[in-house]
């Protein structure tokens, strides 16, 4: 970016430097990334390589480096949306609502590990844990419950299910959303539908293998965005952030989003379909992990990679489609049971990665979150968290304010670098569904498991109060708790629903989604009627289950 | 006192899908000598069939859906009515609040594991136990 000449004067002064400085002392230990890039103890103009307008060029244009929107957010400020569901959908509405009256701007649904899975409340196996981790949507009337009040025409609203489960939980949102008046053509939100997060990301009790995985996924992409019937709405959410959890690192976190992109695409594509069709209702979530610059600098990558996707791969034409929106969640694994209220330190930290990297939308984590699932007293720490980077830093003054940072610009080229290998790598096992059946990314997750572990252990990478002035783990705040009726609430909305239904017009149509299920049509229209008639989440997934066979993950120790 | 190879089942009770924790610990006790028989999801009834085809030692319990105590007590009120009180050392870990240990103690899991565990702990723990 400089003149040759100038770059040859600093690069002499650098020797001199170098040379004059050689004996001075840096402490012992690795300096490197948290992906272990090794960092340099400075970075100058001659690590900067290429030209500032192919490379960088301004916000709102190709590569989008600096972000996807020319103001960012002198124009419109991020998402507040907080990740946020339990009990009961009666009580999570009363939680969504204390958070929109205290400025929230988007709602994002945590659903219980039985909506994850398909499964009705009434199965022994699983109704201990109904509303315990998450929001219980198992039927159309939890839907309603849920967003009662609530103006689901003016903001947005995320349902984080996966594949297994986006058709029939999405379905009865559409549908409740009709029945309330609106037009669903109109409406804005998110499914996050995402193969890995139910894979990988958390193992999946009784789902289907990865194909049929694929498939639903989609199916549901075709049929909101491509065939037009929720055409505003986002249908699938690529969600690093669940296995980075796990202690991939980020590299990997882009590799392993950026390979299921595109097997989603290619599906797409092979179904007849134009990548300008779809392609610019898919978004990303990723995390904002513990270390400042390199999940900064991988914001950056990430878009300038994306774009390189949508016009070298794909030949995109349409730039509308070439920007990297994604959502960030801060890094629940970084936080500590242990003097649990530093976590709140770790989580502006994190909220302030994901701002100064230009994300679309952010959930910052709350500081109990180690330990149950947030009280509204920390939910409401966590929104002010974003509130104090929105309103009190100035941070949003102007765009993308780290390019030019020697550092930065070195990093972001470096990561870039290094996730296109890794997308070769995956890529040379086969779709994403291979990948998954071969067990190659169950390894890659064991792996990061044991690293992360280990580094831990050895006190290579710190956790305060954990492996650094350790405390006993003894927490000082309150437990929030799941309310305990739930399952008799929720199998008693169950009950209900199914004496009201017409249980015969219901079978023909879970008798029709059989058929659908063993040929290759669309599942969608065939579930939107099913739920509109009653049917239940885990209604549904059993005929998945009878027709495709149950999933066995080949998981690694 | 137990002869050979210390013998251990890690199981997951319900349908919670976190599965770092088991399988850190798991690999752990592997490392640490231990002969590990990953049960993955299993009900109670399947776990108490594993533990008794696989003649196991230990039982570990990992949890995050914030069910403990219901999934504790069926597999204790199930290892009881099949007459095998105290034949297993049972521990469980996972994202459980410190508050809760000692109930669980009391209910009879030998020792509770939460967020922040070093893995050589639970190894010293059952070494150091199972061994009286």
């Amino acid at each position: 970016m400089w003149e040759k000449e100038y770059l040859e004067k600093i690069s002499k002064a650098k020797l001199e430097w170098e040379e004059k400085f050689k004996d001075s002392k840096e402490r012992d230990g690795k300096f490197e990334t948290d992906s272990e890039i090794p960092i340099k103890r400075l970075y100058t103009p001659l690590d900067v390589k290429g030209d500032y307008l192919d490379k960088i060029n301004f916000p709102g244009r190709a590569p989008y480096t600096r972000g996807i929107y020319p103001t960012m957010y002198r124009g419109r400020v991020w998402t507040m949306r907080l990740f946020s569901g339990h009990g009961t959908p009666e009580e999570t509405n009363k939680r969504w609502k204390f958070l929109y009256d205290n400025g929230e701007t988007g709602f994002s649904a945590a659903v219980d590990a039985l909506t994850f899975n398909g499964i009705d409340p009434t199965n022994p196996d699983g109704s201990p844990e109904v509303g315990t981790s998450g929001v219980p949507l198992y039927c159309i009337d939890s839907l309603f419950a849920l967003t009662e009040d609530i103006p689901i025409d003016k903001i947005s609203v995320a349902l984080v299910v996966e594949p297994f489960t986006s058709a029939p939980v999405c379905s009865m949102y559409f549908n409740m959303a009709k029945m309330r008046g609106y037009d669903i053509k109109n409406l804005v939100g998110t499914t996050q539908n995402d193969i890995l997060t139910m894979t990988v990301g958390y193992i999946p009790y009784k789902n289907v293998a990865p194909d049929h995985l694929l498939r639903l996924a989609c199916d549901f992409i075709e049929w909101t965005v491509a065939m037009k019937n929720v055409p505003k709405w986002h249908p699938i959410n690529f969600t690093g952030y669940n296995y980075r959890e796990g202690g991939i690192d980020a590299i990997q976190e882009l590799g392993f989003v950026f390979a299921s992109a595109c097997s989603h695409i290619d599906n797409l594509i092979e179904r007849g379909w134009k990548v300008d069709d779809f392609v610019g209702r898919l978004a990303f979530h990723l995390a904002a992990h513990k270390d400042f610059f390199e999940e900064i600098a991988k914001f950056r990558a990430a878009r300038r990679i994306w774009y390189k996707l949508m016009t070298d791969r794909y030949e995109s034409k349409d730039e509308r489609n070439h920007g990297f929106r994604f959502h960030i969640q801060t890094a629940g694994s970084s936080l500590t049971a242990q003097t649990p209220l530093v976590n709140i330190i770790r989580t502006a930290i994190q909220g302030l990665e994901a701002t100064i990297g230009g994300c679309q939308s952010l959930h910052t984590n709350s500081y109990d979150e180690a330990i149950c699932l947030p009280s509204e007293e920390a939910a409401l720490i966590a929104l002010r968290t974003q509130q104090v980077l929105s309103d009190e830093t100035r941070i949003t003054n102007t765009v993308d304010p780290l390019a030019g940072s020697y550092y930065v610009e070195w990093l972001t080229d470096e990561i870039e670098e290094r996730v296109w290998k890794y997308i070769e790598k995956i890529e040379k096992v086969g779709t994403i569904a291979k990948a998954l059946s071969t067990g190659f990314l169950y390894k890659e997750m064991r792996d990061a498991f044991h690293r992360r572990q280990t580094r831990i252990e050895k006190g290579e990478e710190i956790m305060l109060g954990v492996n650094k002035y350790a405390v006993p783990y003894d927490e000082v705040t309150d437990v929030f708790r799941t309310n305990k009726e739930a399952v008799k609430i929720e199998q008693e909305r169950i009950r209900k629903l199914k004496e009201r239904r017409d249980n015969a017009k219901l079978e023909r149509i879970l008798d029709d989604l059989r058929k659908v299920c063993e040929k290759e049509e669309n599942v969608m229209p065939v579930i939107m009627e099913a739920t509109k008639e009653g049917a239940t989440v885990g209604e549904i997934c059993d005929i998945y289950r009878e027709i495709w066979g149950i999933w066995d993950p080949p998981l690694a120790i | 006192m137990v002869e050979g190879k210390i013998r251990v089942l890690m199981s997951k009770p319900g349908i919670d899908g976190h599965w770092r924790g088991g399988i850190v610990i798991s690999r752990a006790l592997r490392d640490a000598g231990m002969e590990l028989i990953f049960g993955g999801f299993q009900n109670v009834e399947q776990c108490v069939e594993s533990a008794i085809q696989e003649d196991v030692d230990v039982i570990g319990l990992s949890i995050h859906s914030g069910a403990h105590f219901a999934y504790v007590k069926r597999l204790l009120d199930l290892i009881e009515e099949k007459g095998l009180k105290d034949q297993y050392m049972l521990l469980v870990g996972g994202v459980i609040p410190a508050r809760d240990f000692s109930e669980l103690k009391k209910m009879g899991v030998a020792n509770v594991y939460g967020p922040g565990t070093m893995t050589k702990d639970v190894v010293e723990f059952i070494k150091e136990n199972i061994m009286k």
